[in-house]
């Protein structure tokens, strides 16, 4: 099947003459996009993660994710199907095609020529050009013998009335080093949030660190991690510490990516593994072990009065910035051990995890809340799971089933459906009982955690002429029990229109509109509430321009509706990015004025930011939201990053709040 | 006495806040060629669109000069008369601009100085620094503000122009007396020879998105037609143009879906 693709190929080879006239303004302009852009649909992403509520993490795991891949770019030519799968946003469709046409052809000469291989389009490949390299070896790789250290420092400094409940200083620092030496590789995080103290306990160390040493191989060990680890198997419903899968209605497809064990970098600070983790291969098998045991944050809660001896809740934001938090800070165990067999037959690859989680505390949730009827409780829960996917001619067919006992179960099974090389159709079913448990499980879903979720999400992908491509989506979701904020079974509802426009190589332009339906326990009421729809329009329209290899602008405009409250919110935007022709400077600017009626109303805007680092602001109200960041490199082995932003709220013309930031990076490398 | 000035100044502040021109009352809506096609003009050129845009000054190759009257509702007391200077030096262009809105109670001048330059074959960059006064009688009292305002104009091809316009970036807490600020985004193209279209969008902070389409064509030599739509208070505008051996005559009117009309009239004399 994958023959016949790359096959196909050839006949597009005609197009060849076309992208050797583009190759030298492109080459140019794709390394200054690298620097200043990232796509749109990326952007759509993260900020539709940013509106979770539910998973305030999530966002901050797909930045971190995208930030790695920038500065460890993925070697396209390497055509190696598990350093391409690195692209998490692609389908298993174009993993397996594009490690198949390096195959067949030989390398890819330029990344436009990507837009060209069946499968790919130019939308598509424009997503992944800040992400790729055409180099087949680079430093980073197990191939380079030499040492290289990387190490990324941030400030954030805000403006505002200091909370005196704080115990540290208000700033927020967060520092990163790694290293990389032949197959060795390892990094060492230290994360302080704003009001936390820098040092504290016994012995003094930072409130969050983290640090990992890894070893990657080509033979049977593929990859050993010592220290903190993300894992992910199969579609996530038994082990997924990374991002979910299914994002966004518009994804080009819902299998996850390979199965995975990472270095952990990110500073989630309790949804990670420590201790020691193994992949190993032969041949079509694949096997997977880890160990971890971590300390995590929970509150407790005792039955004898003296001393706790259960666990209320797990407290997962990470921030201990005053005496009641720092009550909670790693004060339960979090012992974590399981397997993952794999093994790849022909068209079909099939796997088996098994994983067990044991607290040094029971959870035992308090309270009479029915919400609280099928959560977990006890200190041990054991998961296992079966997994599948296949691939036969265009129909691509992948599904998981999980089990935590015999208490609940979890079931996923998606179909990706390419009848022709300009569409796609993919359908993905979900079933999670009410009792069902991961804990460190993230299936494909809507919310937050992997249980009391049903549902049916089908979307296409088309390219209907030369240059126009349409996308679009629909998620029926059904929550047979009491979830948060909805005393009551309810239903959502998700639909999405995208239509993408790029008539040249400098302009895009793209219009998407959304619509959101979801229950939720009403306000007004007393006793048992009330249950109403709250639903929500949007329409987004931007539009992006390359002026010249130095300059970028970008505008878009916002408009949204919230139902029953019918308020409306609405922004207007202008970016200019702009790299000076004779100096190692870099310039992002960028004036939004909105207003809307109330919170259901704001709106999410995507900022471009500090590496490794992410600001995807809420605005509400009426004012205006400007930043200005400026790069500079010094030197070969250093780069300056400033942003200063400032909000500007307007309650009235006689009161405005403005509230300022400022934010200052140093990455080093040597 | 007292109490008439009272209600005057709360009608007129009743219908600053209904303009047809936009949600910023501040900055004067001179031109009565911009006002005919719905006020469109952030990307095209034109003696008075020169001071909705700056950069668009840097294009302006000719000495010239104007007057424009803007009767708003056909009320007297809410009218605005504009003056208006442009200057070719080279790549740059020098503009001035001095308007005055109002009545004995309530007097709104507007002076700025406005340069343009351009940056390359695809860039103009322009910027405009104002001086605001407003005078009240009675109880009231008087302001004045220092701002300016910035452009920028991009012609991706012959027939294809951008404009970005940014008014009063300054934050408020810098200067004492409240202005808002005004983005505008817009692009225009010339369908043929004889006609163009544009869009715009506006928005200024505190009030709703605005989003502005226009046209104009040119009917027969030196004679043009006008039209265009906003989504501010849904107001429909048409207008048309005549040039004369010596001048320019604009025309201009702009309705508003319970105040009525307001109308425009503009000269422009170019010197060479």
């Amino acid at each position: 099947m994958v023959q016949r693709f790359a096959n196909f190929a050839v006949k597009k080879k005609a197009h060849l003459k076309y992208i050797f006239i583009l190759i030298f303004i492109l080459n140019s302009l794709s390394v200054f996009c690298q620097e200043t852009k990232l796509p749109e649909r990326i952007i759509s992403i993260a900020e539709e993660l940013a509106s979770d509520e539910s998973d305030p993490e999530a966002v901050g795991a797909y930045i971190e994710r995208l930030h790695d891949l920038a500065e460890n770019p993925v070697r396209l030519n390497s055509s190696d199907e598990n350093e391409i799968s690195r692209l998490f946003f692609l389908s298993d469709f174009q993993v397996k095609i594009l490690a198949d046409y390096v195959h067949s052809f030989g390398r890819i000469i330029t990344l436009y020529e990507v837009a060209n291989i069946p499968g790919f389009d130019k939308e598509t490949a424009e997503i992944m050009f800040p992400f790729v390299t055409l180099e087949t070896k680079i430093s980073m790789g197990p191939d380079s013998a030499r040492w290289r250290n990387v190490s990324v420092t941030n400030f954030h400094f805000k403006s505002g009335n200091k909370d005196t409940t704080s115990l540290g200083p208000p700033w927020k620092m967060l520092s990163k080093y790694k290293f990389s030496v032949g197959a060795f590789a390892g990094g060492l995080t230290v994360e302080k949030d704003p009001g936390e103290k820098l040092l504290s306990g016994n012995p003094p160390l930072p409130d969050f660190l983290s640090a990992n040493l890894a070893y990657t191989g080509k033979g049977v060990i593929r990859r050993i991690i010592a220290g903190d680890f993300s894992a992910r198997f199969g579609l996530g419903t038994n082990l997924n510490t990374g991002i979910r899968t299914g994002l966004s209605l518009s994804s080009s497809g819902y299998m996850s990516a390979r199965d995975e064990i990472i270095p952990y970098t990110s500073t989630d600070e309790n949804n990670f593994f420590r201790g020691v983790a193994a992949d190993l291969s032969l041949k079509n098998l694949g096997l997977c072990l880890f160990y971890s045991k971590n300390l995590s944050d929970a509150t407790l809660g005792s039955s004898t009065g003296d001393s706790n001896n259960y666990i209320e809740n797990l407290y997962t934001s990470g921030l201990h910035n005053t005496s009641s938090l720092l009550v909670k800070k790693d004060v339960i165990s979090d012992q974590t051990y399981g397997v993952n067999l794999s093994y790849n037959f022909n068209n079909i690859k099939v796997g088996l995890i098994w994983s067990e989680n044991r607290f040094s505390l029971a959870v035992n949730p308090s309270g009479n809340d029915p919400k609280d009827n099928f959560e977990f409780k006890g200190d041990r829960n054991d998961l296992y799971s079966i997994y599948y996917n296949s691939l036969i001619k265009r129909i691509l067919l992948y599904g998981e089933f999980s089990s935590n006992g015999y208490s609940g179960s979890a079931f996923v099974q998606g179909l990706s459906f390419r009848p022709s090389d300009r569409i796609t159709f993919n359908f993905l079913l979900r079933n999670y009982s009410a009792c069902y448990v991961s804990f460190h499980g993230k299936g494909p879903g809507s919310g937050s955690t992997t249980g009391n979720e049903r549902g049916i999400l089908g979307n296409f992908s088309f390219e209907a002429a030369k240059h126009l491509f349409i996308t679009g989506g629909c998620d029926i979701q059904q929550f047979p029990w009491l979830r948060y904020r909805c005393s009551a079974p309810s239903y959502g509802l998700k639909q999405e229109v995208r239509a993408r426009y790029l008539p040249t190589e400098k302009m895009a332009f793209e219009a998407s509109f959304n619509y959101r339906s979801v229950m939720l326990d009403s306000s007004e009421n007393t006793g048992i509430p009330k249950q109403m729809e709250v639903v929500s329009k949007s329409f987004k329209a931007t539009f992006r321009y390359i002026v010249n290899e130095n300059l970028t602008l970008g505008s878009r405009f916002d408009y949204k509706i919230s139902d029953p409250s019918s308020s409306k919110g609405m922004l207007l935007l202008q970016d200019i990015n702009y790299r000076f022709r004779h100096l190692p400077i870099s310039i992002w600017f960028r004036y939004c004025i909105f207003k809307s009626d109330s919170w259901d109303s704001r709106l999410y805007t995507y900022e471009n930011d500090m590496l490794y680092s992410f600001s995807i602001p809420a605005l509400s109200g009426e004012g205006s939201r400007s930043y200005l960041m400026i790069k500079s490199d010094i030197g070969k082995k250093a780069e300056l990053r400033v942003k200063y932003g400032m909000t500007s709220l307007i309650e009235s013309r006689e009161n405005i709040t403005e509230n300022r930031e400022l934010k200052v990076q140093v990455r080093l490398e040597f | 006495m007292g109490s008439l000035h009272k209600i005057s100044v709360s009608v007129f502040f009743v219908f600053l806040s209904l303009t047809a021109s936009g949600g910023d009352p501040y900055r004067p809506s001179a031109g009565a060629g911009e006002a005919g096609m719905g006020y469109v003009c952030v990307m095209k050129n034109g003696f008075w669109s020169s001071f909705h845009n700056q950069a668009l000054l840097a294009d302006n190759t000719s000495f010239s000069f104007g007057f424009n009257y803007e009767s708003r509702f056909n009320i007297p007391e809410l009218g605005t008369r504009t003056l208006g200077i442009t200057i070719p030096s080279g790549k740059a262009s020098l503009g001035a601009l001095y308007s005055h809105f109002g009545y004995i109670d309530f007097k709104r001048d507007m002076t700025g100085l406005a340069c343009g330059i351009k940056l390359s074959n695809k860039i103009n960059a322009g910027v405009q620094v104002d001086y605001f006064s407003e005078r009240t009688t009675g109880e009231y009292s008087n302001h004045q503000a220092l701002t300016f305002e910035t452009g920028l104009l991009f012609k991706p091809s012959e027939n294809i122009r951008l404009g970005i316009h940014l008014f009063n970036p300054v934050p408020n807490s810098i200067r004492k007396t409240y202005l808002p600020t005004t983005l505008r985004i817009g692009a225009g193209t010339d369908l043929s020879k004889i006609l163009f279209t544009g869009v715009e969008a506006e928005m200024s902070s505190g009030n709703d998105l605005i989003i502005r389409t226009g046209f104009e064509y040119e009917a027969a030599r030196n004679l043009w037609l006008r039209g265009g739509f906003s989504t501010n208070n849904n107001s429909f505008c048409f207008g048309f143009g005549y040039l004369t051996k010596i001048a320019k005559l604009d025309l201009g009117f702009t309705t508003h879906e319970r105040l009525g009309v307001t109308s425009s009239i503009s000269l422009i004399f170019k010197i060479h």
